[in-house]
């Protein structure tokens, strides 16, 4: 059907939506599907791996570091300013603060950020392979491209964003307690007395499980979308932005599900 | 430096802020030193694992566990007591705290954070082993307060809803008596100022002064002489009748008429 019978027959353009997506969900399935079945089966190729993890943890390390620190202040300041604003008194701030790091900010900033770091990259490296027909010639040379190049990748991305989202989580924390000690004048020793209230060594367990899940997401989208590119160098950016784009809302959407069911366990 | 060893350094530095989390929560504490006690309630109103522990005030350890105990016994008086809250408590706090300290649960704090307050002990008595038991006070129920006090109004209400005539004719009663007695004590501060009144308490007191000088006189040596004296008569005389008086009477030659 063309665009313009599309537009004429707004059921069609449903219908059509519909098969689409489907589609669509089904490809990502089976990729997912033949990935884990590759995972299980087969070794993993060790230097290509910690090639990757070097690619994702320590290539990311400082912009996440910089931006957590930010982060951090911008929550404790934020904090004090609304808890001044509704109960003239902030000295619960610190604890609660930091519970937020933990139970959010930590790890949903990290994922975030690696989305739009490794993400886009994997999407872009697989996408031009793709354009260059490497994947086939991959497949002529009787090598699995799922084995050789989405395991890799998804092996270093989950351990990296779990490594990437502990660190974080600590940066954040002592970047809280520095802006608490300058700004809002609570000494280190309150903040840790006042975090102590509220933060549990479960909530970094949490951190870290919700980071693996967004770690192991980010290159199963990157890399679909890299697989299924278009021809031509406008093909390539088009999967780019897709997979940065749909990989966010898959870890806003996993974020909710995640913090939903560990709410359970309070 | 190897790819290697940076990812490795990488894993090896969030290993290790694992740990320093642990520590910053409490979770592992290798360099503390404190001493444990077992404190046994029947209701500890809310307390939580990781609750404070304060002795006068100052923070010094948390809870670090509660169980239920159904079958406990306190040794010394045989009570039951069915919840036991394990406490640590810092080295530095031990001393204060003696046989004769008080384990209460406290509220604090703008969000109403419970904490298990130590009264100090007193000097002379001993101080506790690590891992002792030992019988906390019962924080008091303020729901069983409150719905005890509303049944108490709901009955008050009831009461008065049921006699109103007679409450208020009690009332009026009252009313009138404390009226009266407020005329009598009016009258009385006016009495007080009249000058007959005056006269009579003046009198009064006189007499009660004769009175005073006369019953000095019956207590003095001389009365109580006159007194043996007459006890003595009365006893000699006392076998005598009358025709013994008569033949007495006779013999002496008096004749007495009235006889």
């Amino acid at each position: 059907m063309t665009t313009k019978q599309l537009i004429q027959n707004p059921f069609a353009f449903i219908g059509v939506l519909l098969i689409h997506t489907c589609r669509d969900a089904r490809a990502f399935l089976t990729l997912v599907v033949q990935t884990l079945f590759q995972l299980v089966t087969h070794l993993p190729r060790k230097k290509e791996t910690i090639q990757q993890l070097y690619f994702v943890a320590n290539g990311s390390l400082w912009t996440i570091i910089f931006c957590v620190c930010f982060a951090a202040v911008v929550t404790m300041l934020e904090s004090s300013f609304h808890m001044k604003l509704v109960i003239q008194n902030d000295s619960m701030v610190p604890g609660f603060a930091s519970l937020l790091i933990l139970r959010e900010l930590g790890a949903i900033v990290t994922a975030l950020l690696l989305t739009s770091r490794i993400g886009a990259g994997m999407a872009a490296e697989i996408g031009s392979m793709k354009v260059t027909e490497q994947i086939d010639a991959l497949k002529m040379l009787g090598i699995n491209p799922i084995r050789f190049l989405i395991v890799p990748r998804l092996i270093a991305s989950t351990i990296g964003c779990v490594l990437l989202s502990i660190i974080a989580n600590l940066v954040c924390i002592f970047a809280a307690m520095i802006v608490a000690d300058q700004f809002l004048g609570y000494s280190n020793g309150m903040f840790l007395t006042a975090m102590r209230r509220f933060v549990d060594f479960q909530d970094i367990i949490f951190a870290s499980i919700k980071a693996f899940c967004f770690g192991f997401v980010i290159p199963l989208v990157s890399c679909y979308f890299g697989f299924n590119c278009r021809t031509g160098a406008d093909g390539v950016g088009r999967a780019t932005t897709q997979s940065v784009v749909f990989a966010s809302v898959a870890i806003i959407v996993l974020d909710f599900v995640l913090s939903y069911t560990f709410s359970y366990f309070y | 430096m190897k790819v290697e060893t940076k990812v490795g350094l990488l894993s090896v530095v969030a290993v290790v802020l694992i740990f320093v989390f642990a520590y910053l929560v409490g979770l592992v504490s290798p360099f503390s030193d404190s001493y444990d006690l077992n404190v046994m309630y029947n209701y500890a109103g809310g307390i939580e694992q990781g609750s404070p522990v304060r002795v006068m005030g100052i923070k010094v350890g948390k809870v670090k566990s509660i169980t239920f105990v159904p079958d406990f016994k306190m040794s010394g008086n045989g009570e039951e007591v069915k919840l036991q809250v394990k406490i640590s408590v810092e080295k530095r706090a031990w001393p204060s705290i003696r046989q004769d300290s008080r384990f209460f649960i406290n509220l604090a704090g703008v969000i109403g954070e419970k904490f298990l307050e130590i009264s100090p002990g007193s000097l002379d008595q001993a101080e506790f082993k690590n891992g002792d038991t030992l019988r906390g006070e019962d924080p008091p129920r303020i729901d069983q307060l409150i719905s005890q006090s509303y049944g108490l109004a709901g009955k008050m209400i009831e009461l008065v809803n049921k006699n109103e005539g007679s409450v208020s004719s009690m009332i009026s009663q009252l009313d009138k008596l404390v009226t009266n007695f407020n005329k009598t004590l009016v009258l009385l501060e006016k009495t007080s100022k009249n000058k007959e009144m005056g006269r009579l308490v003046d009198n009064f007191i006189k007499v009660s002064d004769d009175l005073v000088y006369l019953t000095a006189g019956l207590r003095s040596k001389k009365a109580e002489e006159s007194y043996d004296l007459i006890h003595k008569l009365l006893f000699r005389l006392e076998p005598l009748d009358g025709p013994a008086i008569r033949k007495f009477l006779q013999q002496e030659g008096i004749k007495a008429k009235i006889l």
